[in-house]
Order: C-alpha cells, then structure tokens, then sequence
C-alpha cells in the first residue's frame, strides 16, 4: 500500500482535469489579452510565451508588463512587485496544504504549488474531505494548458489585429478586475471597505502631482496595496474561519 | 524600455517569487495563520491590489477616455447584476468596440 499516493491514478487525475476545464476556459480570453499587450509593449513571440508559461498569472503578467513600458527598471522591483500582488498565495497554500492525503509525496506538493490559481484554490476548498494528488493536479492541469494555449494565440495574433480592435482589447483585463472586485463588495461589508480606501488612496495619489514626480506607477499600486490592507486588516478583522 | 534579454532575467526572478509565495508554503507550514492581523491582511491584498492597479488606469486603457468610462460603467453594472468573468470581460470590450466606432463615424475620435 506504499506506493498508493506515489503514483497519479488516471481516474482521479481526470476527474480533475474535467472539473479544471471550466477554469481553463475562463482563462483563455485573459491570456489572450496579457499576451497581446505583451506583444504591445514590444516582446517577441518567444518572451511573451515564457512570460505566460513562467508566470501563469494574469495579474502578475500585467503588472510586469506596465513596469517594462515604465522604462528602465531594476529586475528586484519587478521582484517585489510579484511578491505583494502574490503574498496572498501564502495564505492559500497554508489552508489547500490541510486538505492533502495523507503521504502526498514531495513532488506532488511542488507541482501543485505551482499550478494552483486563485480560481483552483477556490474550487478545490469547495470540494469536500481530503484531495487526492491524482485529482488535484488534474485540477490544476487543464487550467494551465488553457493559459497556455491563450498565450500562444493572444502573441500570434496582435499583429494581424486592426487597431479598432485592439484599442477595445485594451480594457479587457480591467473589465475582468472589475468582475473579481464587485461581487467580492457586493457580498461582504469589510471588503466594500477595504475596496473603497484602494480606490480613495489611488486618487489621491493619482491627483496629488508631486507623487507621481518621485514615485512610478507600480510603486504607487504596491503602496496603496499595502496601506490598504493594513487599514483595513486594522478595521476590518476577520473573525472566524471563512468568515468575511 | 529595457532590453528582452535583461527582462528575461526580470522573468526569471519573477517565476522565483511566484515559486517562493506558492511552494514553500505548502511544503514548510503545517500550522495554520492564527494571528487574525496577518489572516486579514493576506485576505484583502488581492482586493486592494485590483482596485489600485484599475484606478485611474482603465481609464487609458482605450483610444479615448470616453470609450473607456463607458466600458467601466458596463463592466460594473454587468458584474453587479452578477454576470461571470468571462461575460463580463467580452461584452466590455465589445461595448467599448461599438462606442469607439460610434465615435468614429462622429468624427470625434
């Protein structure tokens, strides 16, 4: 019985690749779109490939992107900004590492720490019990292949794309932002607080002239991001388990 | 702008931290985040990471500012009336689309 979770067994891995597609489907467009701003802000084919494939983050890939049109900037900004967008992983991956079998081996544990997503955090804490590996790095498999495949096409076709279009294209990921925050304020009270003080610390930011002389814009996003949460872990927090 | 090659580097270092957040977590840390300071803190970041990356940016995210506040109005009130992620995206940019080649024919962009 050793060797029961050293193994991936197909019919658990599957079960999680067809649970996985929905995600995958969902990320298509976003890829898309980071790939085309990425070709945009003038990478070949073959970095906005490896930025897709290395990152595997729409939100990240974006930020990366906005710091390369900023200009010249120092490779441990892009360091740091990476990090405070992705600190929250820390939390997820503390919670989904309860959730294991028993005996889920090392590689397991590495590979699926590299797979997980927001979106694949979520739906894998819906599940009930322990998870399998088979399943959850099923799981995570059909969303990255579904990155993937919107990378590749989102870099091959930019060029072939009017500029009326692609001028549209421009709003899509924050469009997709927009979706990820309103319902998160429409269902919770402290997160309608915590999105209200963003939006009034990039304001102020925004109009306050002398900031933007000293500060970029990612180091705008990093400090808003981070007085904010602290703001509103102060304010706001949170009580129970799950609890919002 | 900074070469490719050095922001292949930049890549490198950032595929490094997305490791770093995502897998030494789950392999080192068996307890679970008791301190309710740090759990909200780590909770709201993604909220006020996408808040402050969409203000005031969406706004230049198009050919114009008007397209541009016509698509974060649709984008709102689609998410609010609790449209998915992948409508919500699509129907703002095409919205955006036909107000740009509105604009167009109006000679006003």
């Amino acid at each position: 019985m050793e060797n029961c979770t050293s193994v991936i067994k197909p019919k658990g891995f599957m079960k999680g690749f067809k649970d996985g597609i929905p995600i995958a489907l969902g990320y298509i467009p976003i890829s898309i779109a980071c790939a085309i701003s990425a070709i945009k802000a003038g990478l070949s084919f073959g970095v906005s490939e490896l930025l897709g494939a290395a990152l595997f983050t729409g939100t990240g890939q974006q930020a990366a992107i906005n710091l390369l049109k900023g200009g010249e900037t120092a490779i441990i900004m892009y360091a740091i900004t990476l990090f405070v967008i992705n600190c929250r992983y820390m939390l997820f991956a503390i919670s989904i590492a309860q959730r294991f079998e028993k005996g889920m081996k090392l590689w397991q544990k590495i590979l699926f720490g590299i797979l997980n997503t927001d979106e694949i955090f979520g739906f894998a804490m819906k599940e009930k019990g322990t998870l399998s590996p088979s399943y959850l790095l099923g799981l995570g498999t059909s969303p990255y292949i579904g990155f993937f495949v919107g990378t590749t096409v989102g870099s091959l076709v930019t060029d072939l794309l009017p500029a009326s279009i692609s001028s549209a294209l421009g709003i899509i990921l924050f469009a997709m932002f927009i979706a990820i925050i309103v319902p998160a304020a429409k269902e919770s009270k402290s997160a309608r607080g915590v999105i209200f003080i963003a939006l009034a610390l990039s304001v102020v930011m925004e109009c306050v002239p002398t900031i933007k002389v000293y500060l970029d814009a990612s180091w705008i996003i990093i400090i808003c991001a981070i007085a904010t949460s602290l703001i509103g872990a102060w304010l706001f927090p949170i009580k129970e388990e799950g609890g919002k | 702008m900074m070469s490719e090659q050095n922001f292949i580097y930049a890549i490198f270092a950032m595929c490094g931290v997305m490791l770093a957040v995502k897998v030494i977590p789950i392999l080192f840390c068996k307890e679970k985040i008791k301190n309710t300071f740090i759990k909200s803190f780590l909770e709201y970041i993604p909220f006020a990471v996408l808040t402050s990356m969409t203000i005031p940016e969406i706004f230049h995210s198009t050919s114009s500012v008007v397209s541009a506040t016509i698509g974060f109005v649709v984008a709102i009130v689609l998410a609010y009336i609790g449209q998915s992620l992948v409508i919500v995206a699509l129907s703002t940019t095409l919205v955006v689309f036909i107000a740009e080649q509105i604009m167009h024919m109006m000679n006003i962009l």
